[in-house]
C-alpha cells in the first residue's frame, strides 16, 4: 500500500507536464480544428532556448519567461508560414505539414545544440521531501511544477471565461461564420490560440527538462502521452486535457513502479485505442463536436 | 494499345512486361557498377518496396499512417527469428529456405497490419495519425518487453542466408560481410536521421563491431600467430645471412606479384585494415612469400568465387521490389485502386454505390503492411541486424517524407522518393566533406531539408514531383490542371 501511494504521488508532476502539453494540443484544436503534431517539437525547441538562457545567466525564472515568449513567437510563425496556407485546402496535407515542421524543428535543434542529451538545472531541490519521519516521493521541485501548472490552468480558465478575448476565442472556435458576423476577428483569434498553445507547451517543456534530459528526440514520447490525454479528454475540453493529463501521469507512474518504465508507451497505446473504440467523443467532449 | 488495355488480362501482361524489363535493366546495372553503388541500389529498392505500400495507404486511401516503420520491424524480426531458429518449416517439414522466412515475414505484417487496420478503419485524419504515432513510438518498448526473444534494445544479429555456393566460399571472408553490414548500418541510421538518438545508435554500432570483430580477432590472429611459429623465422634469418640478397632479385619480384594480386583484389572489395594488418606484421616482413601462401588460401578462395555481398544484397532487394511493384501496379491500376480513391474522395458516395468504406480502408492497411513487412525483411538482411533503434519513429517519418516528396498517389513517386531518401544524405555528406562542415550540421542537414521540403511540397505542389510533372505535361497538352491523383 505504501508503494501504491508512493507511485501515485510520484506521478503528479509528470502528469502536470503531460496536462500542459495536452492543453496546448487542445488549444490548437479549439482554434483551428486540427492536431498540431509539431506541438511537442516546438516545446523541445523553446526548451533548448531556455537552456541557453539558463546556462548564460543562471536564472531559471528568466529562462522560463524567455521560453514562453519564444513559444508564443514560434506558434505564430508556424501558424502563418504553414497552417494558414494549408488549413482549408487539404486536410491530409495539413497533418503531413505538421510532421514536416516536427522533422525540421528536431533537425534544427540537433544542428544548433547537438544530439547529445543535456541536463537542465532545477531552481529548487529535486530530492524527496522528508516529512513525518519518512522521505516522500515528492520533491520541492515537484511542488513548484504543480504550482506553476495550476497557475497557468487558472489563468487560462479566467481568460476563457472572464475576458472579452476569451469569449471571442470561444465564439470563433464554436462557429466562425456567426462569430465573424458578430464582429469577432476570427483570424486573429486563431493566431491567438496558436500563440497561447505555443507558450503553454513551452512551459511544459521547461518544467519536464530537469527530470528527463533534453535532446532533439527526447520529447517524442511526451507527444504520445499528451495526444492520448487530449483525445481521452475530448480534444476540445480544457478541463478534460488537465484531468486526463494528470491521470495519464499517474497511470504511467504506476506502470513504471510495478513493472518497467519501458512499458508506459504500450499502456498509453492501449488506453488510446480503447478510448477511440469505446468512447470516441472523449469523456468531456461534446457529442458531435467532432466525428472520428 | 487502347484496346489491349481494356482487357484486364492483357493489362496484367503489360505490367509483367514493364516490371520484367525494369528488373532486367536493374540487374544489368547492378552487375556493372561499383559495389558501393550496389549497396545504395539495395537501399533504394528496399525503401521503394515499403513506399509502394505508403502510396496505397496515404496516397490512394488517404490515411496518414506512421505505423509502417513498425510494420517493417515486424517483418524484420519475423525474418530474423525464423531464419535463425528454423531448420524446417513447422507443420510441413519442408526444408527451410530464405524464401520461407520472407513468406512468414509477409504473413506477420498482414496479421499485425490487419489488427491495426481494423482499429484504424474507424478513425480518420489526426486520430489515425496519432494512434499510429503511438505504434511507432511503442515498438522499442515491445522489444524491451521480450529481451530474450527479441534481444531488447540491442536487437538481434542476423546470419544472413547467402546463396549456398557463395556462403561456403565466403566463410573465410565472413568478416568482410559483417564489416560492410556495420558501415551500411551507420549510413542508414544517419539517413533515418532521428537526430537525438545518437546514444542509442552508438550502442548499436558498438554491439555490431563487437560481434563483427570478435570472430576476426579469434580466428585470424590466432592462425597468424601459429603461422609465424611454423614459418621458422630462424630459417629466414639463415637465408638472409647465407645468401646474396642482391642476386635473388627474381624471387623478390615473384613475391611482389603474388601480394599485388591477392591484396589488390582484396583492397578493391573494401577489406578493412584489420584484415590486411596480420600480413604486414613486422615478423612476416621477411617471410612475405610463405606467409601469404599459407594464410592467403582462405582469402583467395573467398574472392575467387566472385561473390560480392553488395551485389547480392542489391539483387535480392531488387527482386522483392519488382515483385511488389508488379502487385502494386495491378492493384493501383485495377478495380481496387478505383475503390480506394472513391472512398478517399467521398466515403458516403462510395457507400451508396456499394463499396464498403471500412473494408476498403482495412484492405489498404493490409496491403501496405504486407509490403512494409517484406521491406523490413530485406532491410534486416542488408543490415544483417534488426533492432528497435533502426526501425523507430525516424524510419516511419522518412517513409512519409519520401512519399510526399515523390508524389503521394503515384508508384513512380514512391521510387523517386526512395531515390531522394538515399541520395540526399550522400549529397550532403559529399558537400560537407568538401566544405568541412562540423558533424552536427552534416548529420542533421538532410532531415532539416526533408522537413522544409515536405512543408513546401504540401503548400506549393501537393502532387509532389510526379504530380507536378504530370500537371506540366497536361498543361502543355492543353488539358485542365491535374489533381492529386
Amino acid at each position: 500500500m505504501t508503494n501504491f501511494v508512493d507511485y501515485l504521488l510520484g506521478g503528479f508532476s509528470n502528469g502536470a507536464v503531460i496536462a500542459l502539453m495536452a492543453l496546448a494540443i487542445v488549444l490548437v484544436w479549439r482554434s483551428t480544428r486540427m492536431v498540431n503534431f509539431a506541438q511537442v517539437g516546438q516545446a523541445m525547441f523553446t526548451t533548448y532556448v531556455a537552456l541557453t538562457i539558463q546556462q548564460s545567466t543562471g536564472s531559471w525564472i528568466l529562462a522560463l519567461v524567455v521560453a514562453m515568449a519564444a513559444g508564443l513567437v514560434l506558434g505564430i510563425v508556424v501558424f502563418f508560414l504553414v497552417i494558414r496556407p494549408v488549413k482549408n485546402s487539404d486536410s491530409t496535407g495539413a497533418i503531413i505539414a505538421t510532421f514536416g515542421v516536427l522533422i525540421a524543428l528536431q533537425a534544427g535543434a540537433g544542428m544548433i545544440w547537438g544530439g547529445d542529451p543535456q541536463g537542465f538545472l532545477t531552481p529548487v531541490d529535486n530530492s524527496g521531501i522528508e516529512f513525518a519521519g519518512r522521505i516522500w516521493p515528492i520533491s520541492l521541485y515537484d511542488v513548484l511544477v504543480l504550482v506553476v501548472t495550476a497557475a497557468l490552468v487558472i489563468g487560462l480558465t479566467l481568460l476563457f471565461t472572464k475576458t472579452n478575448l476569451g469569449l471571442s476565442m470561444r465564439a470563433a472556435a464554436f462557429n466562425p461564420e456567426v462569430a465573424r458576423l458578430s464582429g469577432v476577428r476570427v483570424n486573429r483569434m486563431l493566431i491567438t490560440g496558436w500563440a497561447i498553445a505555443g507558450a503553454t507547451g513551452a512551459v511544459g517543456g521547461v518544467l519536464i527538462a530537469p527530470v528527463s534530459t533534453i535532446s532533439p528526440n527526447s520529447f517524442d514520447i511526451l507527444l504520445v502521452f499528451a495526444f492520448t490525454a487530449a483525445v481521452i479528454g475530448g480534444l476540445d475540453s480544457l478541463i478534460g486535457a488537465v484531468t486526463f493529463g494528470i491521470g495519464t501521469g499517474l497511470v504511467i507512474s504506476l506502470v513504471s513502479g510495478y513493472s518497467d518504465s519501458g512499458n508506459a508507451p504500450i499502456v498509453a497505446l492501449i488506453l488510446l485505442a480503447l478510448n477511440l473504440l469505446l468512447k470516441p467523443d472523449g469523456v468531456f467532449g461534446h457529442h458531435g463536436a467532432r466525428s472520428v | 494499345m487502347k484496346t489491349l488495355r481494356s482487357f484486364p488480362g492483357n493489362r496484367i501482361i503489360w505490367h509483367a512486361i514493364i516490371v520484367g524489363v525494369v528488373w532486367l535493366l536493374l540487374l544489368l546495372l547492378n552487375n556493372n557498377i561499383d559495389p558501393l553503388y550496389s549497396s545504395y541500389l539495395a537501399l533504394v529498392a528496399m525503401y521503394a518496396t515499403a513506399m509502394f505500400g505508403m502510396t496505397i495507404l496515404v496516397g490512394l486511401s488517404g490515411q496518414v499512417s506512421l505505423g509502417n516503420g513498425a510494420l517493417m520491424a515486424v517483418g524484420g524480426y519475423v525474418f530474423a527469428l525464423t531464419s535463425m531458429n528454423w531448420q524446417t518449416v513447422p507443420f510441413f517439414g519442408w526444408e527451410w529456405n530464405a524464401i520461407w522466412s520472407m513468406v512468414f515475414a509477409g504473413l506477420g505484417g498482414v496479421l499485425i497490419g490487419g489488427i491495426i487496420g481494423g482499429l484504424a478503419a474507424r478513425l480518420k485524419g489526426p486520430y489515425l495519425a496519432g494512434l499510429t504515432l503511438g505504434v511507432a513510438v511503442g515498438v522499442p518498448a515491445i522489444t524491451n518487453r521480450f529481451p530474450e526473444l527479441l534481444g531488447g534494445e540491442n536487437g538481434l544479429m542476423l546470419t544472413v542466408p547467402y546463396p549456398a555456393g557463395g556462403y561456403a566460399a565466403i566463410d573465410a571472408g565472413g568478416e568482410v560481410a559483417t564489416d560492410e553490414g556495420g558501415d551500411a548500418a551507420v549510413d542508414i541510421e544517419t539517413d533515418a536521421g532521428a537526430t537525438g538518438e545518437d546514444q542509442q545508435y552508438a550502442e548499436l554500432d558498438l554491439s555490431e563491431f563487437d560481434q563483427g570483430t570478435d570472430p576476426l580477432a579469434e580466428e585470424d590472429l590466432l592462425t597468424e600467430d601459429d603461422l609465424l611459429t611454423e614459418d621458422d623465422l630462424l630459417t629466414e634469418d639463415d637465408l638472409l645471412t647465407e645468401d646474396d640478397l642482391l642476386t635473388e632479385d627474381d624471387l623478390l619480384t615473384e613475391d611482389d606479384l603474388l601480394t599485388e594480386e591477392d591484396f589488390g583484389a582484396g583492397g578493391d572489395l573494401g577489406i578493412d585494415e584489420n584484415v590486411v594488418d596480420p600480413t604486414e606484421d613486422p615478423g612476416v616482413d621477411g617471410a612475405g612469400l610463405d606467409g601469404t601462401d599459407i594464410a592467403g588460401g582462405g582469402f583467395i578462395d573467398g574472392f575467387d568465387s566472385e561473390f560480392i555481398i553488395e551485389r547480392w544484397q542489391a539483387s535480392m532487394a531488387i527482386a522483392v521490389a519488382c515483385i511488389v511493384a508488379f502487385a502494386a501496379l495491378n492493384l493501383v491500376r485495377g478495380r481496387q485502386g478505383r475503390v480506394w480513391k472513391a472512398v478517399r474522395d467521398d466515403p458516403v458516395a462510395a457507400a451508396v454505390v456499394g463499396i464498403s468504406p471500412s473494408g476498403s480502408k482495412v484492405s489498404a492497411f493490409v496491403v501496405s503492411s504486407l509490403f512494409a513487412a517484406l521491406a523490413g525483411a530485406v532491410f534486416a538482411q542488408i543490415l544483417s541486424f534488426i533492432g528497435p533503434g533502426a526501425f523507430g519513429l525516424g524510419l516511419s517519418l522518412s517513409l512519409l517524407v519520401g512519399i510526399v516528396l515523390g508524389g503521394r498517389a503515384s508508384l513512380l513517386g514512391a521510387i523517386i522518393g526512395a531515390l531522394l531518401l538515399v541520395w540526399l544524405p550522400e549529397l550532403v555528406d559529399g558537400l560537407s566533406g568538401e566544405r568541412g562542415w562540423p558533424e552536427q550540421i552534416t548529420n542533421n542537414a538532410p532531415n532539416l531539408l526533408y522537413g522544409l521540403l515536405v512543408v513546401a511540397v504540401v503548400l506549393l505542389a501537393p502532387g509532389g514531383i510526379t504530380g507536378t510533372f504530370k500537371s506540366w505535361i497536361d498543361k502543355a497538352k492543353g488539358r485542365g490542371r491535374a489533381t492529386l491523383s
